[in-house]
């Protein structure tokens, strides 16, 4: 079997171990696909609303190596949500010292 | 008769105003700082060449400077912003954050809030996971936690990411305590934005639920004359004492001048002088790594150019008694306090050109008189 199949065997395995990385790693891959959409309405929020920079600079400013889908500033609610990597994340200004946050829950994009 | 007369009223004049006199003779800041801007010398262009190159906003490679400050013995003598940034912008500090909170939690040690070696579970409960860990420990990033500190290229597991973006944002404290631990307390230096974060929430317990959420200002930035502090806090309410204060390159300067004065502003002595003395003490268990000799070494929440377990000095060029606050993408807060300056460097470096050694050794060059003995 092993002799007759050696690249199905060695596939297999490769599954399997990669099966097992993944259990192993679930809660950090769990969480993955969100961190470039939060990070970018953080700090998207925090560079327009906290620093008071224009907003084509904070556009650059939050450009990663891992492409934003979609990113849109609420500007009357200074609320910030970004899409990225399926997931879809926003941040709210709170106010003169408190800043931005993350919300726990992401508002619709328009 | 005269003489006597004249000899105690000169004593009399010498007592007290001669301590007045001293603080009368330094100059601070009062709404504005003092400003003598230094004339154009060769070694201030050498400065500008080094820190202000021509910025390329599409690779966003080399040294790119957004603000640098310097103070002199308490007169600003240099200041320059790339644009955006201005004077007027409060700009992200990352990690000197965690410098700053050092500072503030020195105004509770001051009012004996709090003790070095009491149990952070007794200001911070969820903390009774980690008994042995003390208020010292977190301060010297020596929590025993097992953590992991990679920003962007690790972001799987790296537990900052996880903390600031996603698992943790919500309780960043509570984030950090449910880490297991895997060395012994105070056994060994570990850099942790978590440990950071466990010593703001234990603030909350030190100085009452009440006074917490104006503290920093209360405690420090009012005193100082900062009015640009902006401090972001996790949904659990807890100042992100690790990366998220911001506040205008002057202000930033406030601070420096206070630590370059050993804790004293004016005539009130804001941080107690020993607690200054903990910032700048080397953690006992600190070894350099041998491949990262320019790493900075950890003292009390605040960064050491000391030469310690046979190593040499991280910034060769730079005085040992130099100390810092220093933040991601090239943040710096430096004191100098026998060439009595203070410099400021807000930045944007998305590689690792910068050099603190350079900027430092350059500053000295255009800015350092000689010391007196």
């Amino acid at each position: 079997m092993i002799r007759r199949r050696p690249l199905r065997i060695l596939l297999v395995l490769g599954m399997l171990l990669l099966v097992a990385w993944a259990w192993q790693n679930r809660v950090h891959l769990q969480a993955f696909p969100g961190i470039i959409a939060a990070y970018s309405a953080k700090e998207y929020c925090s560079c327009r609303y906290v620093s008071q920079q224009p907003a084509d600079y904070c556009l650059g400013y939050v450009e990663q190596y891992v492409p934003l889908s979609e990113l849109f500033d609420d500007a009357a609610h200074k609320r910030v949500t970004a899409r990225g990597l399926g997931s879809r994340q926003s941040a709210q200004w709170l106010g003169a010292r408190q800043g931005c946050q993350l919300l726990p829950l992401a508002e619709p994009l328009p | 008769m005269s003489f006597f007369h004249g000899c105690a009223r000169w004593a009399l004049a010498c007592s007290f105003a001669f301590p007045g006199s001293m603080a009368w003779a330094q100059s601070w800041p009062d709404a504005q700082w003092p400003s003598e801007p230094a004339p154009r010398s060769a070694a201030l262009s050498a400065l500008e060449s080094y820190a202000f190159p021509a910025r390329d906003d599409t690779t966003r490679s080399g040294v790119r400077s957004d603000a640098l400050l310097v103070i002199r013995d308490g007169v600003l003598v240099y200041e320059r912003y790339a644009a955006p940034t201005t004077a007027a912008t409060p700009h992200l500090t990352w990690s000197m954050a965690k410098s700053l909170l050092a500072s503030t939690l020195g105004v509770a040690y001051g009012r004996g809030l709090f003790r070095l070696d009491a149990p952070v579970a007794d200001y911070y409960p969820p903390f009774a996971a980690h008994p042995q860990v003390k208020v010292g420990h977190l301060l010297n990033w020596a929590s025993g936690l097992a953590w992991q500190e990679d920003y962007e290229y690790a972001p799987l597991k790296s537990s900052v990411v996880a903390m600031l973006y996603t698992r943790g944002r919500g309780d960043m404290a509570a984030f950090t305590a449910a880490h297991v631990a895997d060395a012994e307390p105070g056994a060994r230096f570990r850099y942790s934005s978590g440990d950071s974060n466990v010593l703001a929430a234990a603030l909350r317990g030190m100085v009452g639920a009440e006074a917490y959420a104006d503290y920093p200002w209360s405690a420090l930035f009012e005193p100082l004359g900062i009015q640009s502090a902006v401090w972001e806090r996790d949904a659990a309410g807890t100042f992100v004492g690790s990366s998220y204060l911001y506040m205008n390159a002057r202000d930033l300067a406030r601070v420096g001048l206070l630590m370059q004065r050993d804790g004293r502003w004016r005539e009130q002595q804001l941080l107690p002088k020993a607690w200054v003395e903990f910032n700048r003490t080397p953690f006992a268990n600190y070894r350099p790594e041998a491949s990262k000799p320019d790493d900075a070494v950890p003292g009390g929440h605040w960064w050491l150019n000391a030469a310690v377990a046979g190593a040499r000095k991280p910034w060769p060029d730079a005085p040992g008694e130099t100390f810092a606050a220093l933040g991601h993408w090239g943040q710096g807060l430096y004191i100098l306090p026998r060439e009595k300056l203070v410099i400021v460097r807000y930045a944007d470096d998305r590689d690792a050109s910068f050099q603190h050694n350079q900027l430092l050794k350059l500053v000295q060059a255009a800015f350092a008189r000689e010391v007196q003995p």
